[in-house]
């Protein structure tokens, strides 16, 4: 049994789970080994990725409405208020309008390049382009991983009545990770070692709108304004 | 929709934005949908499946990641993988075949020297190299979520021996897509 010996029937196991062919309890066992078995997980993952080209085959056809309705009922009901409201308010249209605006302004003025877009030999700089659900960019935030600074553009966003936009690292699993307040001045935003050492390439990042001074509990507590990837540029 | 707004709206999901999730499902239930009924070929099932795929997309939305998956495919798995568990629940829990047959094959043949080079990484491609009938229960195991028993019964072979075609071809298929 060494471990030379099962990679071609790992490999073979990996697509016949992602075929879907094995039985229920074989189905079980594979989710179970991809928790603790990362390679194994990597060979699944590597065999969705290809198989991913046959998707086309599935035809789009819309559910009838009952089955939105049931959904949100399950999700939503017992836990009474809503966050829609903050998403309708003023404070939030009228900043992200700012940020529009300003983003436009930015990308006339550096002609679609931004600070800290690194030089030559050093770590790849990763970019993140924020953006609301029903607009375009709201802000660009670049990670220099040499000096562990995120250089935020527009600067000049920020939110009235006396609150704080916080950026938030999502990761795979757990509660999202604060990365710290977006400054309202200068745009420069210094990351501790360790935090930068958890933002890696595709990471998702996210702005919430926080009481002044950033989430008084460690969680987002306010709606989420703008969030996006980071890429390599 | 772009990937790119689709990842967006993901990731506002990751954080318990719930217009983010109600755009989301309006631009993509119908795919997932059509992904539940071609696997369960039932509508009422169906409608059950995407309410499960949905429940299970907001809990896990965190998970995602924009560079290892395009967001239109992960949602696509998380549905598949749905309606192909919603099938094999009503089905044995185990199959009686022998524990996974032997993958390497024994006679590679002439076929294999002569491979076409080139463009050999996409599936596409490589399902090509396949036999025509090995290809098609590949294709028809995944787009139609059939259990080993169902494509033993379409194809009129023995259990074990579809299963070992069937591991044979992924392996090939791997190799193809690495060369």
């Amino acid at each position: 049994m060494t471990p030379g010996a099962h990679i071609p029937d790992d490999n073979a196991l990996a697509g016949e789970y992602v075929l879907g062919v094995l039985p229920h309890a074989e189905r079980r066992s594979v989710e179970e080994r991809m928790t603790r078995d990362s390679e194994f997980a990597a060979l699944v993952a590597s065999w969705q990725a290809d198989f991913s080209h046959l998707d086309d085959s599935y035809a789009p056809e819309a559910p009838p409405q009952r089955v939105k309705a049931a959904i949100d009922a399950r999700l939503f009901v017992e836990t009474g208020t809503s966050t829609g409201g903050l998403w309708g308010s003023l404070v939030f249209w009228r900043g992200l309008a700012f940020a529009a605006i300003a983003v436009a302004a930015v990308l006339g003025i550096y002609g679609g390049n931004f600070p800290g877009a690194g030089g030559p030999g050093e770590a790849p700089v990763l970019v993140a382009e924020l953006a609301a659900t029903d607009s375009g960019v709201g802000l660009i935030a670049a990670l220099d991983p040499a000096d562990g600074a995120f250089t935020i553009t527009p600067a000049a966003f920020s939110p009235d009545d006396g609150k704080s936009l916080e950026l938030w690292l999502v990761p795979g699993d757990g509660a999202a990770v604060s990365l710290g307040l977006v400054p309202t001045d200068g745009g420069r935003l210094v990351l501790d070692r360790d935090l930068v050492n958890r933002v890696s390439d595709g990471a998702l990042l996210a702005v919430s709108l926080e009481p002044l001074g950033g989430s008084p509990t460690g969680v987002a507590t306010g709606p989420v304004l703008l969030s996006g990837a980071l890429l390599k540029k | 929709m772009t990937q790119d707004i689709l990842s967006g709206l993901i990731a506002r999901t990751a954080l318990g934005d719930r217009k983010a999730f109600s755009v989301l499902y309006d631009e993509t239930s119908a795919k997932l949908f059509g992904v539940s009924l071609r696997i369960l070929k039932d509508r009422a099932h169906a409608e059950d499946a995407v309410q499960e795929i949905y429940v299970r997309i907001w809990r896990r939305a965190g998970s995602f990641r924009a560079g290892q998956a395009s967001a239109m495919a992960w949602l696509v798995t998380i549905a598949r993988n749905q309606a192909i568990d919603m099938v094999r629940a009503r089905q044995p829990e185990t199959l009686d075949y022998d524990d996974a047959p032997d993958v390497a094959d024994p006679d590679p043949g002439p076929e294999a020297a002569a491979v076409l080079r080139g463009e050999g990484r996409r599936i596409a491609t490589c399902l090509g190299e396949l036999e025509a009938g090995r290809a098609a229960a590949v294709v028809a195991a995944y787009v139609e979520g059939l259990s080993y028993q169902e494509l033993a019964e379409q194809n009129a072979v023995p259990l074990n021996t579809m299963r070992t075609w069937l591991r044979r071809s992924l392996v090939k298929l791997r190799e193809c897509m690495s060369r």
